[in-house]
């Protein structure tokens, strides 16, 4: 089937411009168009044995086939899940329980689910190391080699990060976790959307997806596991999902994911020829014409849809409050905005001082931004920075 | 409750905040606090006549919050004698802008004590510096990283390329090093335990010119790592603040 009707879609409201795609996406209207008669119509059981459970098997292992071949892997290789943060928890938890061994190595800049499912695993016994990054964001490899021992079992490294958008060399991590024998994961929820991936060509063992990052609805994810890798499940029941994702299928979203998974196979390289001309203004017109302004993250090995700044001397809850009330919704990395009032662990890890990473904003774009939008941003943007440069006793600059 | 849902006066100080700005002069008094781990910084410049508070200023770096007490702070001491406003308390502040997000009330909610501060300064009325250091402590782990990113004098600058160095202050020649560094590395930090950098302003042109980061009033208290530099340990003289910085290498 092919979908090549790109669709009229409007996301939010008129007037508002997003640049929140990390955060959520809104879902595709040909992906929500398929997904309804699931609710109703087809609302049957894979695990029933008459017509319209019958009905549920073909289109859940339909699902399966889609999705594995988004990625090239085999039908048998791909669980379904609540989404990325379950996949996550799978992935490491279910790996770490049932193979010898107790070290596993993370990276400084994972997301924040693998931190705190790494947390959990060091609390019941497993030793967990976190691999630094450089200034750009990129996994020192002398240091990763340098922490694999002889008890170290797994490895989980971001296939590029969500805030600051930097793309690691994933096919250089995989062949060195292959050659000493050890595990690899990588949660590729940031990348997904941006890049073909090819789990047999790099030798990837573990790997979690998101629906939402494709435009498909949200409670639903998946993970990759390599034929041959053996995990515990962590949710028991009727014994669903081979026996390592019990309780009964969410067809409608899983019908959701294959379909936005067939439409970004398709549409992607256009895509992200967009973007990547987008962000390429972006970082040309903020870096020229806001002073002391920077760019986080990787200058070329990023992800299309990323642009990540900082600005000297202001805060970036109140560049985010500034942007809002122009219509334009945006992110940072800013203490002040997260539930904890703790700074971007990300930004940290890349080697910035608090107050810099307090400073931070993230703009993360994706298929329904138009053009205008960037003109938009670069009107406003800089006299936001100006007037609240105004208000600062850190800014020394004019 | 979010920590950016605000009320609509909060939100009218952050998009109008009054009386921003510093004064200047000898009989003007300065409040400065600031909390590290929330990343809010709060300066507050009072002018007192016949112990009336006759005009007062501020500066901010923080979040929406902290920029609406700030400006509200102003509005409600001005025109009070000495003694009332000193009674200003952070609930009065929150109060008057019809709250705040509850994880705000304690970390960007400065302003009453910002204010205290310049009153106390304008008591004492002896705003002097403190003297100057000029020896660095001992920095645990030197030893450890001799061959892995702690160096002495560069013998080799290419070596860095790429690198996120840390220069310590040993005077011109450390800040023409960190210049020159700054073309190839895309992060030179610069530390110094003193207000001035090499005690001239000259030197901190120059190292601002050249895009070089400057750390004021710390100190390096270790260099942490597996086989290479990978961390820093600083101390905030400033704010007795000890923090871990990512860094690739450090010239002593």
């Amino acid at each position: 089937m092919t979908w090549l009707l790109m669709p009229e879609q409007q996301c939010g409201s008129e007037t508002m411009i997003y640049f929140d795609y990390q955060s959520s996406r809104p879902v595709d209207s040909r992906v929500l168009k398929t997904m309804l008669p699931y609710f109703d119509k087809k609302f049957g059981n894979p695990s029933s044995l008459h017509e319209i459970g019958d009905e549920a098997t073909l289109i859940l292992e339909q699902s399966r086939s889609s999705v594995a071949e988004f990625i090239n892997a085999e039908p048998g290789e791909i669980i379904f899940t609540s989404g990325a943060t379950e996949a996550n928890n799978l992935a490491l938890i279910g790996y770490a329980f049932r193979n010898r061994g107790n070290h596993i190595i993370i990276s400084e800049i994972e997301h924040i689910s693998i931190h705190n499912i790494a947390k959990y695993l060091q609390k019941n016994g497993f030793v967990v190391t976190k691999v630094p990054v450089d200034f750009y964001g990129r996994i020192n490899i002398d240091a990763l080699k340098q922490r694999i021992t002889d008890k170290t079992i797994l490895i989980s490294i971001t296939y590029a990060s969500n805030e600051v958008g930097t793309i690691q060399d994933i096919p250089e991590i995989a062949g060195l976790c292959r050659e000493k024998e050890i595990a690899f994961h990588t949660d590729a929820v940031a990348a997904e959307p941006q890049i073909h991936i090819d789990v047999k060509n790099l030798g990837i063992d573990l790997m979690s997806l998101s629906s939402n990052d494709i435009y498909g609805p949200k409670g639903v994810g998946v993970l990759y596991i390599r034929k041959g890798i053996r995990l515990n499940p962590l949710i028991l029941g009727g014994g669903q999902e081979f026996g390592l994702r019990s309780g009964t299928e969410n067809i409608p979203g899983i019908v959701g994911m294959k379909i936005a998974a067939e439409i970004m196979s398709q549409e992607m390289d256009q895509e992200v020829a967009t973007l990547k001309g987008y962000q390429q203004r972006l970082i040309k017109g903020v870096l020229e014409n806001i002073p002391d302004s920077y760019l986080n993250g990787h200058p070329r090995a990023r992800l299309a849809n990323n642009v990540h700044f900082r600005f000297d001397g202001i805060e970036g809850e109140s560049l985010l409050l500034g942007l809002k009330d122009k219509g334009i919704s945006v992110s940072t990395g800013s203490a002040c905005s997260s539930k904890t009032l703790e700074p971007s662990h990300t930004l940290i890890a890349l080697g910035l001082l608090h107050e810099e990473a307090h400073g931070s904003l993230q703009l993360t774009m994706g298929r329904f931004n138009r053009a205008q939008d960037i003109d938009t941003l670069l009107n406003v943007l800089p006299d936001v920075v100006r007037k609240l440069r105004k208000l600062s006793p850190l800014y020394k600059g004019v | 409750m979010k920590s950016t849902t605000y009320s609509d006066k909060v939100l009218d100080h952050f998009r109008n905040p009054r009386n921003v700005g510093v004064l200047e002069g000898e009989d003007i008094a300065v409040g400065r606090v600031g909390n590290p781990v929330c990343g809010d910084l709060m300066e507050i410049y009072i002018k007192v006549e016949d112990n009336t508070i006759k005009d007062i200023k501020f500066k901010t770096f923080g979040c929406g919050s902290a920029i609406a007490t700030a400006s509200m702070i102003t509005e409600l001491a001005k025109g009070k004698s000495v003694e009332e406003a000193e009674k200003i308390t952070r609930k009065d502040v929150a109060e008057e802008l019809d709250g705040l997000p509850p994880i705000k009330m304690h970390c960007s909610n400065l302003a009453a004590d910002a204010l205290r501060a310049a009153i106390k300064n304008y008591k004492k009325k002896e705003n002097q510096p403190e003297p100057a250091k000029t020896e660095f402590m001992k920095i645990t782990g030197v030893d450890r990283f001799k061959d892995g990113g702690v160096y002495h004098k560069v013998v080799d600058i290419n070596r860095l390329k790429d690198k996120r160095v840390i220069i310590l202050d040993r005077g011109e020649d450390s800040v023409s090093r960190a210049c020159s560094l700054q073309k190839i590395s895309p992060r030179v930090i610069f530390i110094t335990p003193n207000q001035r950098v090499a005690f001239n302003r000259n030197f901190e042109e120059r190292l601002r010119k050249a895009r070089v980061k400057i750390l004021f009033e710390s100190e390096v208290l270790e260099i942490i790592g597996t086989k290479t530099v990978e961390k820093i340990k600083i101390h905030d003289l400033n704010e007795d603040e000890v923090y871990e910085l990512f860094a690739d290498a450090i010239i002593l």
